[in-house]
């Protein structure tokens, strides 16, 4: 159980700073699939941070199974939007899950056998002797997928990690996403800003108000099976009581700016 | 020093002007080593022509007269002799400063309060170019080795710990981050992240640093040496023979020209890997 109490996160002296999460609250199931949406400025990806361990609480606490997180851990693998920096450019795609199961220290002689499965299971096992560079953008996603759970991690962080893919690879990756977790059974927190890929992946959404102040304006239950048709009733009913609590959002930090 | 770094940390940029496709397959394959030396060849038609025409002949002399008094320089090994004594100080010095600017380039952009304290400091130096530190050089070492050690050293080194600081700051956040969540130590990070990553960048301040030690290296030798291809260029304004002046001149471009193409083989060959750090990211 991945909890999150009352978290409050300021940048600046508590006076005149900036409060960008004010007051967050929940509780993420093992196993569960919890959306984070909002639109840019919402402080989503801050709270992703806050529970990867990489920034800290101003007030409130994350913990993951009744232990405080302040720091990054092994349990909990950060999965980045950006696969070119977050992978290693020089190392060749077998040499970049090598590298993940030689820091976690996994027994040598088990190498071999986790490098083959996790590389069939991400469609790149004929691809092992290229470099990054070498691939498209879903196929580096697809490397980063594989190394990130090389290592076994309980939980996948997931930063708006499809948005720079294209529509057509986008909904692959979702496909195959949701193929790879209802079989591996992790917790995955995934934030987006796009309401469409929110419904097609989460059992739950949160839907964060624009900053500063944000916090939590509905935490949305998804009971549909997947794969979900996304031209449905369900599917248009969703979409609609979302973007009503998102368009005031959008206005406010359009006026704000203006 | 930014083409340079576009050129070096980037992957080829796309070629614009006109298409290449379009040309003869013939000329294509060619071009590249046609062209070069016939450039070459046409500065020296030009030159030949202006030093018989317009300039006289001995201030200006033309490629054949320069070609004649290279010839016993060449045969006599005096070129060679003093070639060999310039590069070696070149290299001593580059190869000093550049370990120790990676040593310290790493340590400073890694650990902030030292970036704190010695930026300043390296903010007010690296103004001091190596032509500046030749008289306090010649009054702490004299003029032997020591002294063009010491300018080609102070050259070098700036220019690396620079683009060293600037290497390892920018490497991406994110790769260290998953490396941290993957289970990498501190000293994993900064080992086989951290430096990897700041490669290119490490890589194009050495190339800057080697073109700028062959700069340094002529006034050096001009003011504070008895051999070395600088001491020959001195030696031959003072005997007015502008022939050996020009010889001195095209020792030293062809030098510094050898040494950039062997370095960026050596680049291409070991670390090849490395200089695409940057392909793919955003």
């Amino acid at each position: 159980m991945l909890e999150v109490r009352d978290v409050r996160k300021t940048y600046g002296e508590a006076a005149d700073g900036y409060v960008a999460l004010d007051g967050i609250s929940v509780d993420i199931r093992p196993g569960e699939f919890f959306c984070l949406l909002g639109p840019s400025g919402c402080g989503k990806s801050t709270l992703l941070n806050i529970i990867a361990g990489f920034e800290k609480v101003s007030s409130g606490a994350v913990s993951f199974d009744g232990e405080v997180v302040n720091r990054a851990g092994r349990d909990r693998m950060m999965f980045f939007q950006d696969a070119g920096s977050a992978l290693l450019p020089w190392l060749t795609v077998e040499e970049n899950i090598r590298f993940a199961l030689r820091v976690r220290r996994v027994p040598k002689e088990r190498w071999g056998e986790i490098v083959t499965n996790h590389l069939r299971m991400v469609d790149l096992d004929a691809h092992r002797e290229k470099l990054p560079s070498q691939l498209s953008g879903g196929m580096r996603q697809r490397l980063q997928i594989a190394r990130a759970l090389a290592v076994e991690p309980r939980v996948l962080l997931m930063d708006e990690p499809f948005a720079a893919l294209d529509a057509m690879t986008r909904r692959r990756m979702h496909a195959q996403l949701l193929e790879i977790w209802q079989r591996t059974g992790q917790t995955i927190v995934f934030v987006t800003h796009d309401i469409a890929e929110a419904i097609a992946l989460a059992d739950r959404i949160a839907i964060m108000s624009v900053g500063p102040r944000s916090t939590f304006l509905r935490v949305i239950d998804v009971d549909v099976p997947r794969p979900r048709e996304m031209s449905g009733a369900f599917y248009a009913e969703t979409f609609g009581e979302i973007e009503q609590l998102l368009t005031p959002e959008i206005r406010r930090s359009e006026a704000r700016l203006g | 020093m930014t083409d340079l770094s576009l050129r070096q940390a980037g992957a080829e940029a796309p070629r614009t002007g006109p298409s290449l496709a379009r040309m003869p397959r013939l000329w294509r394959n060619l071009r590249g080593s046609l062209l070069a030396p016939a450039s070459i060849a046409m500065a020296l038609v030009v030159w030949q022509i202006a030093s018989s025409t317009v300039f006289d002949p001995f201030l200006v002399p033309p490629p054949t007269a320069v070609a004649k008094a290279a010839w016993p320089m060449i045969v006599s090994g005096e070129i060679l002799h003093d070639v060999t004594i310039s590069m070696t100080r070149v290299l001593v010095g580059f190869i000093a400063g550049s370990a120790l600017a990676i040593v310290v380039g790493v340590l400073i952009g890694r650990i902030q309060i030292l970036h704190d304290l010695f930026d300043p400091i390296i903010e007010l130096l690296r103004y001091l170019s190596p032509t500046a530190m030749i008289p306090i050089a010649v009054i702490w070492f004299g003029i032997g080795e020591m002294s063009k050690y010491f300018l080609i050293f102070w050259g070098t080194f700036f220019i690396v710990l620079v683009n060293t600081v600037v290497g390892v700051w920018r490497t991406p956040a994110a790769r260290q981050r998953a490396a941290e969540c993957l289970g990498a130590s501190r000293l994993e990070i900064f080992l086989l992240i951290v430096i990897p990553s700041a490669t290119p960048f490490i890589v194009t301040g050495m190339r800057v640093a080697m073109a700028s030690s062959f700069m340094s290296i002529i006034p050096a030798e001009i003011l504070a040496a008895d051999s070395g291809i600088g001491y020959l260029l001195q030696k031959s304004s003072m005997l007015l023979q502008t022939d050996k002046i020009f010889v001195a001149l095209i020792t030293i471009s062809t030098l510094g020209f050898l040494t950039d193409r062997v370095f960026r083989i050596a680049v291409k060959r070991m670390l090849s890997r490395f200089m695409l750090a940057d392909a793919g990211a955003h």
